[in-house]
C-alpha cells in the first residue's frame, strides 16, 4: 500500500466532514455574530439518532433522514429557545450559553443512548475502490462527493442568492437589515436550520465508517472551529479550510506520527490567526 | 428527664456503632461516563451484582456490603479526588476500575492503606505497596501473543497503538517482547480522537506482515476495525484485552475482518478452564444474566474476579480495614475465582501468561483461536 495515496484519501474524507462542520458554524456565526460552541452537538445528535433508530431495525435510509431532521430541529431549538430571548446579552455571554447547551446535550444523549458507542450500516456498500496504491470505501467516496458538494452549494447559496444576501446582511448589520425590511429573526432561524442540517449530514456520512457516542460533539466543534478559522470565517473559503485541515492531519500523521498531530495543527492555526490579524497589527491594508 | 436523654443518646450511639460493625464499605472508582465508560460500567455492574447477591444471602460473614461508587470519567484529576473522598469516608478497600493514568495517579494516596485492587493490565504494582492487580499484565499478554504467533511461524507483526498512556505501555511491552521472540515489529500510533485508521494500517500492513495487532482500547478502537474493512485487508486482526466485550463486537458486527482475534482472560473461552473454575464461571454467568438480563463478557468477568477478591478479604481477614493484615492475606492465599489468582510477597499481579488465552470471534462467541497460517 502507498501511505501517501492513503493519506490523501483519509485527508479528503476528514476534510469533507470538517468542511460541512465549518460551513455550518460560519453560517450561524455570520448571522448571529456568536461562535456556537454547541455546533458539534448537531453531529452528535444526528449520529446518535441514526444509531438508535437503525438499532430498532428500521431501514438505514429512514434512520439517516431521522438523523437529519433531529439535528436540524436541535439546532433550531438551541437558537429559538436559548439564544433568541437572550440576544440583548453581550456576545461573550451568548457564547457561554452555547457551551452550556453543549454540556446539557451531552448529558441528555448519555441518558438517552447510554455510554456505549453506537454506529449504523453504511449507506453505500461494496468493495473499496483501489487506485494508485490506496483504497477508499464507497461510503468514503460518497462522503467526499456529498460533503464537498453540499459545502460548495451552501457557499454559493450565501454568496449568490437573494436569501443568502439577506442572511449576510443580517450578519453585517442587523439593525440596518431590519430597516430594509429583512426579518432578521427568520434569517437566524434559517441559518440555524442549515447549520443543523449540515452537522447531521456530516454524521450520516461519517459515523458508518467509525462510531459515535454522547461525547463526540465538542471534539467536532473544535475541528469545525479550526477549519472555519483557517477559512477566515468566510463561507466561500469553508471548503478550503476543511480540506486544508483534513489533509494536514493526514500528512502530519503519515510523516511525523500521530503524536505530532495536535502540535502541528495548532501551530498552523496560530500562524493563520497571526496572518489574519495583520491588518489590526499594522494599522491598515497597505502594509499588510 | 436529663438521665433519660443521656440513656437515649448512649443507646442510639450503641446501635449506630453496631450498624457500622455490620457493614463493610467498598470504595469503587469506575468511569461510568467518558471515553472508557464501557469498561468502568461493566466492571461496576459485576461488583454491584456481587454486593446485592451477598447481602441477600445474609452478607459476607454477617456483614452487609456497601458499594460506594465514584465516577472519575477516566480523568487522573477526578480519580485523585474520588480516592481522597472515598478514603476520607473510611472505606475498607478501594477498587479502581479506571484506566492506566487515573490508576497511577491514585496509587500514592494508598501508601498507608487501604488496600487497592485494580484490574488494569497496564499497572504493575510494586510488591511493597498495598496495590494488587487482578489481570495478567500487558507484558504477559504480549508474551502470550508472541508465543501464539511464533507457533504459527509469524516473523513480522504490524501494530497500531494509541497515543495515550495505555498505548505507551503497550508499545513498551511490544518493543521488549517481540524482538526477543524473533518477531519484527512494525508500529504506527493513532490519536485517540481519530475517525480513520487507514493511514496507520496502510503503514503497518506490508507484504511480509502476517497479522496486525491493535492495542487501542476504548470506543475509538472501532475505527481500527472499520478502517480494516475500508482497506479490504484480509490479514487476521488481533484486538486488545479491553475490547473483548459485547458492546465492542456489536459495534463492529457489520464490519468483521476475515479473522478477529483477541488477547483475553482464559475464562472468555470457558472450555479452557479447570472444572472448579468452570463451575465458578457458570454460577456467575447464570446469576449475572438473571440479574442484569445480559450476557457476561470479559469486562464483567474481570469485575467478578475483583468481587471474589474483595469477598475473600472480608470473609477471611478479621479487620478488612487493616491494610497490613489484608496484604499478608492476599500474598499468602490463592483467591478462588473464575480464574485462580495467586499473589505473592514478591509479585502483586494475580495472573500470569498462563491466565491469558488468544481467542477468536466465531459465530457470535469467543473461542480458542486456531493458529495463524
Amino acid at each position: 500500500m502507498n501511505p501517501v495515496t492513503q493519506a490523501i484519501y483519509s485527508g479528503l474524507m476528514a476534510g469533507g466532514v470538517y468542511a460541512l462542520l465549518a460551513i455550518g458554524l460560519i453560517v450561524a456565526f455570520r448571522t448571529s455574530r456568536v461562535l456556537n460552541l454547541a455546533h458539534g452537538e448537531t453531529f452528535a445528535v444526528g449520529g446518535v439518532t441514526a444509531g438508535l433508530v437503525a438499532g430498532m431495525g428500521v431501514s438505514k435510509f429512514i434512520a439517516s433522514i431521522a438523523a437529519l431532521v433531529v439535528a436540524m430541529l436541535y439546532a433550531v431549538a438551541v437558537d429559538q429557545i436559548l439564544m433568541k430571548p437572550r440576544r440583548h446579552l453581550p456576545i461573550s455571554s451568548l457564547i457561554l450559553i452555547t457551551l452550556a447547551a453543549a454540556f446539557l446535550t451531552r448529558g441528555v444523549l448519555m441518558v438517552a443512548a447510554g455510554v456505549d458507542p453506537l454506529s449504523f450500516p453504511r449507506l453505500f456498500v461494496g468493495p473499496p475502490i483501489r487506485f494508485a496504491g490506496g483504497a477508499i470505501p464507497l461510503q468514503g467516496v460518497a462522503l467526499v462527493a456529498i460533503g464537498f458538494t453540499a459545502a460548495i452549494c451552501v457557499s454559493l447559496f450565501l454568496v449568490r442568492t437573494p436569501l443568502g444576501r439577506k442572511l449576510r446582511a443580517t450578519a453585517e448589520n442587523p439593525d440596518a437589515a431590519e430597516l430594509l425590511g429583512i426579518d432578521t429573526d427568520r434569517m437566524r432561524l434559517i441559518a440555524s436550520a442549515i447549520a443543523g442540517l449540515l452537522g447531521g449530514l456530516a454524521a450520516v456520512l461519517l459515523v458508518p465508517l467509525t462510531s459515535i457516542d454522547y461525547q463526540a460533539g465538542l471534539g467536532m466543534t473544535l475541528r469545525g472551529i479550526i477549519a472555519a478559522a483557517l477559512a477566515g470565517m468566510s463561507p466561500a473559503l469553508a471548503v478550503v479550510g476543511g480540506l486544508s485541515l483534513g489533509l494536514s492531519e493526514a500528512f502530519v500523521t503519515t510523516y511525523f506520527g500521530a503524536l505530532a498531530q495536535d502540535p502541528v495543527i495548532f501551530a498552523i492555526l496560530i500562524g493563520v490567526a497571526v496572518w489574519q490579524t495583520r491588518k489590526i497589527r499594522f494599522g491598515g491594508s497597505q502594509r499588510a | 428527664m436529663k438521665y433519660g436523654m443521656i440513656a437515649g443518646l448512649v443507646l442510639t450511639a450503641g446501635l449506630a456503632t453496631q450498624a457500622l460493625a455490620q457493614n463493610v464499605t467498598i470504595g469503587v472508582i469506575a468511569p461510568t461516563t467518558g471515553p472508557i465508560a464501557t469498561v468502568g460500567t461493566r466492571q461496576l455492574q459485576s461488583l454491584q451484582y456481587w454486593a446485592e447477591t451477598a447481602n441477600k444471602a445474609g452478607g459476607v460473614k454477617g456483614k452487609q456490603v456497601e458499594i460506594a461508587h465514584c465516577n472519575d470519567e477516566g480523568s487522573p484529576e477526578k480519580a485523585v479526588n474520588c480516592a481522597r473522598d472515598l478514603i476520607s469516608r473510611g472505606v475498607a478497600l478501594l477498587i479502581n476500575c479506571s484506566v492506566t493514568g487515573p490508576i497511577l495517579a491514585t496509587m500514592p494516596l494508598v501508601v498507608n492503606g487501604p488496600v487497592m485492587l485494580t484490574p488494569s493490565p497496564n499497572v504493575i504494582p510494586a510488591a511493597s505497596t498495598y496495590v494488587f492487580q487482578t489481570s495478567p499484565s500487558d507484558r504477559s499478554q504480549t508474551q502470550a501473543l508472541a508465543d501464539f504467533l511464533k507457533s504459527g511461524g509469524v516473523k513480522k507483526i504490524g501494530m497500531v497503538a494509541a497515543t495515550d498512556s495505555s498505548g505507551e505501555i503497550g508499545v513498551r511491552s511490544a518493543q521488549e517482547v517481540y524482538p526477543a521472540a524473533g518477531i519484527e515489529l512494525n508500529l504506527a500510533r493513532i490519536d485517540l480522537r481519530a475517525t480513520d485508521a487507514s493511514i496507520q494500517l496502510a503503514k503497518v500492513a506490508q507484504a511480509d506482515v502476517k497479522v496486525i495487532y491493535s492495542s487501542y482500547s476504548g470506543a475509538g478502537a472501532a475505527s481500527v476495525v472499520k478502517s480494516y474493512n475500508n482497506l479490504g485487508l484480509e490479514l487476521p486482526l488481533v484486538i486488545s484485552y479491553a475490547n473483548i466485550s459485547d458492546a465492542f463486537t456489536n459495534l463492529v458486527k457489520d464490519e468483521m475482518p476475515k479473522r478477529l482475534l483477541g488477547t483475553a482472560l482464559k475464562s472468555v473461552a470457558p472450555a479452557l478452564l479447570t472444572a472448579d473454575e468452570r463451575a465458578a464461571y457458570e454460577a456467575f454467568e447464570k446469576g449475572f444474566k438473571a440479574w442484569r438480563g445480559q450476557q457476561v463478557d470479559m469486562l464483567t468477568l474481570t469485575g467478578a474476579m475483583l468481587a471474589d477478591t474483595a469477598h475473600a478479604i472480608i470473609a477471611n481477614v478479621a479487620d478488612p480495614k487493616d491494610p497490613k493484615a489484608v496484604k499478608t492475606f492476599l500474598e499468602t492465599t490463592p483467591i478462588k475465582s473464575i480464574q485462580t489468582l495467586k499473589f505473592s510477597p514478591e509479585d502483586h499481579v494475580g495472573l500470569g501468561k498462563d491466565g491469558v488465552a488468544i481467542v477468536e470471534f466465531k459465530n457470535g462467541v469467543w473461542v480458542e483461536a486456531a493458529g495463524i497460517k
